[in-house]
């Protein structure tokens, strides 16, 4: 009897731990939000005055770039990682978002998540608190309204930074073929002319079905197209002369495999004579390639002959989650980081060039060679964010699928453009 | 102190209530939760929550993303499995025999098994690729203009995801069928060789029966695990090219967490959920069958 009696309590006890274990908040939680990742220490989460989920932990200079925030704002700020995968990145990210987790207070997102989420009610206006009419006028009005304004009016996201879809040029391949300035259509194509032969492609591009979204409205643009509209006849010609690169031998087929980690290590290898990529060129810069002889931006050719140039702007904006329970601190992060302050310090820490024009006027060395071309981008192009809609991601991917069936001649161009259209009505819908 | 029998009745249930609670918690209210939505057109991004009935279920066959999945998914785990069984019983083979480094070779077969999915289709999207890519690499030795990027065409991309679906767990499988072999006595192969057998015949008349309970019960979940990968081609394709090797539980993951269609993954979900349960039904009455 006393042995059952003794293993009851036993299983009684063991019942009661197991129950414990599932349930209750646990006192040290600070380091078990979302992917588990973390870059600050161990803390726990009562010690921290916000948390802060960051695309730049693998940066060498995040540490830096964090004390030099926590200085400036007195806040004790808890970092969670980002994955780098993009499309985990985004899961984790809507995750977070759809389910009102309030574990996150900031979050830093693409323009691609920004048509996502700026209307579904997940994200803080900051209208009256960061993004004050004093300063709004200092952002890029176009960007601010095509991608970060939600329905309502409301500002929802501080840009980061300001990033162009650049056209890169690699000097040695023009100097070789003899080539001295890609101002044209016309220019374009002797160069990929030129360039191409013997592994090596005029052109080259990220052409996976998620990546390749960004080209097909580059070309769109440049031969004066409407994305949102596949009965253009432009349009038609953006995708036939993409198509025609292809059959051509100008850009290899082999890219509809490949994301910006692929692409750039062939840039670098010299296989592309040119390509349109975001940033300053930091994985040209580590591969001893960027410079005025080697990789370097130019002006994107004028495709339409009407004298105007398309280019697109980009930027991840930190965005306050509207279920933080964290407001006023993140306010005041939001604050500094779309203050002068707050932008010197992600261009030093992150080569990020900074989304206000005052304050890059200010920051920005004359000696930056990004500064005098994203000037010129800034003057001389079209600047534009990129066509999204609310469903992004499945729009993106089912444009992109379309796309590598036209360029691996499964489907006609012209059948493209009216599956094209298709998609572009069933997502607007 | 004494317990009546009346109370003795419920000391099991008390006993597995805790199991009970944490399991209808964590599977059954996901399952039915699960069940509802797949009624119903949940689109968070768009606000758009709708009973629809069936009519998932319905569009389910006129979507040609997911009809493409469905086609890889029946090629993938057919051609896996064949080749697990195949391949796996020839390894366990090779790791039965007697030579010197068995136990090294034993420890080593598993390392790809032990490494998460995830890296192996990071690693397998660069192995792949012909510029920079071991395999081409391997091969060019042999053949110095030899060109071919592996992950843009249907066929090969969708072979090269098998290739690494086998190199990961077919070892694992291998293992546990040599466990199956090790329980067979020695005896009966001395038996059969003093009767005149050869090795084919040895293998044919004891080794393969022996084992056939065996292999058909570790097909179960090998088949399950088939059908439900998505984490290889996720790193590895990302389901390209176009939608070619987008296996339906991947299908399922981007219809959820990508694209947000809660609904219409539940009824993938839903669907995926009841060909497993016939194929496991199925392969339970196999094995009585064969049992008896």
């Amino acid at each position: 009897m006393k042995k059952k009696v003794v293993s009851l309590m036993l299983c009684a006890a063991m019942a009661a731990g197991m129950l414990t274990g599932c349930g209750g908040e646990n006192a040290d939680k600070a380091t078990s939000t979302t992917d588990g990742t973390e870059a600050a220490s161990g803390k726990s989460d009562e010690e921290y005055d916000l948390t802060l989920y960051s695309i730049n932990t693998t940066d060498a200079d995040f540490d830096e770039w964090l004390q030099n925030v926590e200085e400036a704002t007195g806040l004790n700020i808890n970092v969670i990682a980002a994955p780098t995968d993009s499309d985990t990145r985004q899961q984790k990210i809507t995750t977070i978002l759809s389910t009102a987790d309030a574990s996150v207070d900031i979050i830093e997102i693409n323009d691609e998540m920004s048509a996502s989420f700026k209307n579904s009610g997940w994200l803080e206006g900051l209208n009256d608190t960061v993004m004050t009419e004093d300063i709004r006028g200092e952002f890029a009005q176009g960007y601010l309204e095509q991608m970060i304004t939600d329905k309502d009016g409301n500002i929802v996201g501080v840009p980061g930074y300001a990033g162009y879809l650049a056209f890169w040029v690699n000097q040695e391949i023009m100097d070789e073929v003899g080539i001295t300035s890609i101002d044209t259509k016309e220019d374009f194509v002797k160069y990929l002319e030129a360039a191409s032969g013997d592994g090596r492609y005029g052109y080259g591009g990220s052409w996976e079905k998620t990546y390749v979204f960004n080209e097909i409205a580059q070309f769109v643009n440049m031969f004066g197209g409407d994305y949102f509209d596949w009965t253009n006849p432009a349009n038609k010609e953006a995708i036939q002369f993409m198509h025609d690169m292809v059959a051509n031998g100008q850009t290899p087929i082999d890219q509809i495999a490949d994301k910006y980690e692929q692409m750039n290590p062939k840039a670098n290898d010299g296989k592309y004579g040119s390509l349109f990529m975001w940033g300053l060129g930091t994985d040209y810069e580590k591969a001893g390639m960027l410079g005025d002889d080697k990789i370097h931006m130019a002006m994107v050719p004028d495709f339409s002959g009407t004298g105007e140039r398309a280019i697109f702007t980009d930027s991840w904006s930190y965005v306050l989650n509207a279920a933080s329970k964290n407001k006023e601190a993140a306010i005041k992060f939001l604050q500094y980081m779309a203050d002068e302050g707050g932008m010197e310090a992600s261009y030093k820490a992150f080569d990020r060039y900074p989304a206000r024009a005052d304050v890059a006027e200010k920051v920005v060395p004359d000696t930056d060679p990004a500064k005098e071309m994203y000037s010129r981008y800034a003057s001389e192009c079209k600047v534009q964010g990129r066509p999204m809609l609310p469903q992004t991601m499945e729009f993106i991917t089912d444009m992109g699928t379309i796309f590598q069936s036209c360029m691996k001649d499964e489907i006609t161009v012209d059948e493209f453009c009216v599956k094209a259209q298709e998609l572009v009505e069933k997502y607007s819908a | 102190m004494t317990i009546s029998k009346k109370s003795m009745k419920w000391i099991p249930w008390i006993l597995i209530l805790p199991v009970v609670i944490i399991r209808g918690f964590t599977t059954l209210y996901p399952i039915l939760v699960t069940l509802k939505n797949s009624l119903f057109d949940i689109k968070i991004l768009s606000g758009v929550n709708e009973f629809v009935g069936l009519a998932n279920y319905v569009n389910v066959f006129k979507d040609a993303k997911v009809i493409t999945s469905i086609k890889f998914t029946v090629i993938f785990v057919v051609v896996s499995m064949i080749f697990h069984v195949v391949l796996g019983v020839a390894l366990a083979l090779i790791l039965n025999m007697k030579f010197r480094g068995r136990r090294f070779l034993r420890t080593i077969v598993l390392i790809p098994w032990a490494m998460p999915a995830v890296v192996i289709g990071m690693a397998a999207k660069w192995a792949f690729n012909n510029d920079y890519g071991l395999i081409n690499d391997l091969i060019r030795r042999f053949v110095s203009d030899f060109q071919y990027n592996w992950l843009i065409n249907t066929g090969s991309a969708r072979a090269a995801v098998i290739a690494m679906d086998l190199w990961k767990d077919l070892p694992f499988f291998a293992i546990l069928v040599l466990s199956g072999l090790q329980f067979i006595s020695g005896d009966i192969y001395e038996a059969a060789k003093v009767d005149g057998a050869n090795g084919i015949q040895s293998f044919f008349r004891i080794t393969l029966p022996l084992i056939t309970k065996n292999v058909i019960t570790l097909c179960i979940p090998f088949t399950l695990w088939r059908l439900t990968t998505f984490d290889l081609v996720y790193a590895m394709t990302s389901g390209g090219p176009g939608e070619d090797t987008s296996l339906i539980a991947y299908r399922i993951t981007m219809e959820a967490f990508t694209n947000l269609n809660v609904g219409y993954a539940s009824t993938l979900a839903v669907m995926l959920f009841i060909v497993m349960a016939v194929f496991s039904w199925f392969n339970i009455r196999v094995m009585s069958k064969y049992s008896d």
